[in-house]
């Protein structure tokens, strides 16, 4: 009985430390922090870069296994997030695997970059709330 | 009575598998007033509508929630996930079901306005009611801005 009670407990715990997904980041080159009323940009795999861009990181999101908020909007979300903090107004997939049999998550690589001209005329991904 | 004892106890084992995403769902209606009301309401970035307004809302997600008005400062918090208690159930009852299904469907969270050492942030008060919350939001005057003028109508 007392084994089962543990088991549960370690379920438990396990459950409500290890829902967000496994998160590596890595900023090279960081710029001064943006406000939330600059616009970040959200480039998807098909929108292009722009020319006269700053690299300034990059970040990867995995599954941890017991991720459940891993949807592409709430992972471009914490990206963008994490752009503000580094100075980055462009948020850029670079590598995006959806969904599938291994997987229930969006696993992504993102590269940030900071643009000196308007991030809003660039074609780009348009959050929305799941 | 030994029957019935054992029907009753898997009844319940049954019942309160899942227990928080059968009682609380998987999503929570947030919703927000303000004072004064029709200032423009949103959610990670997303324009949602202009208060007072209703929103449901994954609860295995948190956000970032900014209320806007003309003449008056802009207000931002951060909905959070509290641990929903209801989730205890599948702990107490042993519904190991419910250990996973609650986390995967997020309902062993609720939303929640963040707080500092405890307390909202100034001018938010928060109601709960079956689960949901209500936001308000007192908005503050901006200094910056002067009133120069008032239109009035023509007779």
């Amino acid at each position: 009985m007392r084994k089962i009670k543990k088991i549960l407990i370690l379920i438990t715990v396990i459950g409500i430390t290890s829902c967000s997904p496994k998160i590596s980041t890595n900023f090279t080159n960081p710029q001064s922090k943006l406000s939330i009323d600059e616009k970040v940009a959200l480039l998807d795999i098909e929108h292009n870069l722009p020319e006269n861009i700053v690299k300034v990181g990059e970040m990867r999101f995995q599954d941890s296994a017991f991720t459940t908020d891993c949807s592409f909007n709430s992972l471009m979300n914490q990206a963008r997030n994490e752009a503000r903090q580094n100075g980055a107004n462009i948020v850029k997939v670079i590598e995006k695997k959806k969904p599938d049999l291994w997987s229930t998550c969006y696993r992504l690589k993102i590269e940030f970059y900071k643009y000196s001209g308007d991030v809003s005329s660039l074609p780009q991904y348009k959050l929305k709330l799941d | 009575m030994k029957i019935i004892i054992k029907t009753i106890l898997l009844s319940l084992i049954v019942l309160l598998s899942s227990c928080a995403t059968i009682i609380s769902g998987s999503r929570q209606t947030v919703g927000i007033t303000s004072e004064p009301s029709s200032a423009k309401v949103y959610i990670n970035e997303i324009e949602i509508g202009k208060t007072p307004v209703e929103k449901k809302l994954k609860r295995n997600q948190e956000y970032q929630l900014i209320v806007k008005l003309d003449g008056y400062k802009s207000y931002e918090t951060k909905l959070v996930k509290k641990f929903n208690a209801w989730y205890i159930g599948n702990v107490l009852i042993g519904g190991t079901i419910g250990l996973i299904i609650d986390p995967i469907t997020g309902a062993m969270f609720k939303l929640k306005p963040e707080e500092i050492d405890g307390d909202l942030k100034s001018g938010t008060t928060l109601k709960t009611k079956n689960g949901n919350i209500y936001v308000n939001i007192s908005m503050e005057i901006d200094p910056n801005w002067n009133k120069v003028g008032q239109l009035e109508k023509s007779e």
